[in-house]
């Protein structure tokens, strides 16, 4: 995987939250983030938002490396996501979210993402489905 | 007629902005630029999801007052969206959100996020829903 090619995986709304790419491999990607004030609710826990992006991004990245070429040609988009929230996290966490690849087909793919806190307890687990190529818009 | 709740930071930090808050109807709106996107330039789903998740919050406890959430705060626990139609830098988009039930320990809520009219042209006359979300609450019981 080419520095140019991971490059390419970075979502720009990732990096604008503050994410960091930690691994990357062909069906696999691991981010984390560094909870701030910023990303919190008016209950100053982690907004919802931040590990649903997180694991959306993730599991892009996943399946853009192990779609390699075809991506840039024919990207891919989420088109269904369901999610649970199984725990809190609050500024100063440390949030890692791996994203995993189940299923790359013609024209759907499916992944499954988890968050977890720097403690290892569970924030969230997600599934994921995308469009792949020829889709229209 | 309760007062409004406070934005979250989060949605402040990616640009949404309140347009209406009333019993029982929320509405958001954003304009997306270049740092909304995702790899494939167009708008990242997570901003949708962040959106839906805080309008939804907005309206249960538009209805449940602000009273009872200080009391027992609801917390997100389960979502669902579906991304029917592309966005991109340029577009404004709203997000409103409304109950579907408000019960004692849950509450559902739906939200819609479109397209404003007016903006940039659809090109194909597509419709302009964006995305559509179910989210569940819980309502913690203080002991």
């Amino acid at each position: 995987m080419t520095e140019a090619a991971d490059e390419r995986r970075r979502s720009p709304f990732s990096a604008f939250i503050g994410t960091e790419m930690e691994e990357l491999r062909e069906g696999y990607a691991r981010l984390s983030l560094v909870l701030e004030p910023r990303h919190t609710n008016p209950h100053g826990v982690m907004h919802g938002g931040v590990v649903t992006t997180m694991m959306d991004s993730a599991l892009g990245a996943a399946l853009g490396a192990l779609r390699g070429e075809e991506a840039r040609r024919r990207p891919h988009a989420t088109i269904e996501m369901n999610a649970s929230f199984l725990g809190s996290a609050r500024p100063g966490d440390r949030i890692a979210v791996e994203g995993r690849v189940l299923r790359l087909g013609r024209t759907v793919a499916f992944g499954e993402a988890e968050a977890r806190r720097g403690d290892g307890a569970l924030v969230a687990v997600a599934r994921f489905a995308f469009a792949v190529g020829g889709r229209d818009g | 007629m309760t007062e409004e709740p406070s934005q979250s930071p989060f949605v402040a930090l990616i640009g949404g902005k309140m347009e209406e808050w009333r019993e029982g109807y929320v509405r958001l709106s954003i304009r997306l630029e270049p740092h909304h996107t995702n790899p494939h330039g167009v708008m990242h789903g997570g901003v949708i999801t962040t959106l839906m998740d805080e309008v939804l919050g907005g309206v249960i406890a538009s209805v449940r007052g602000m009273e009872a959430m200080h009391a027992a705060p609801h917390a997100t626990v389960e979502m669902n969206a579906s991304f029917l139609s592309a966005a991109r830098p340029g577009d404004e988009l709203v997000v409103e959100g409304r109950v579907l039930r408000l019960g004692k320990t849950v509450a559902l809520g739906e939200a819609e996020a479109r397209r404003r009219p007016g903006g940039r042209p659809s090109g194909r006359g597509k419709d302009d829903l964006i995305a559509k979300g179910r989210f569940t609450f819980v309502i913690q019981q203080r002991q």
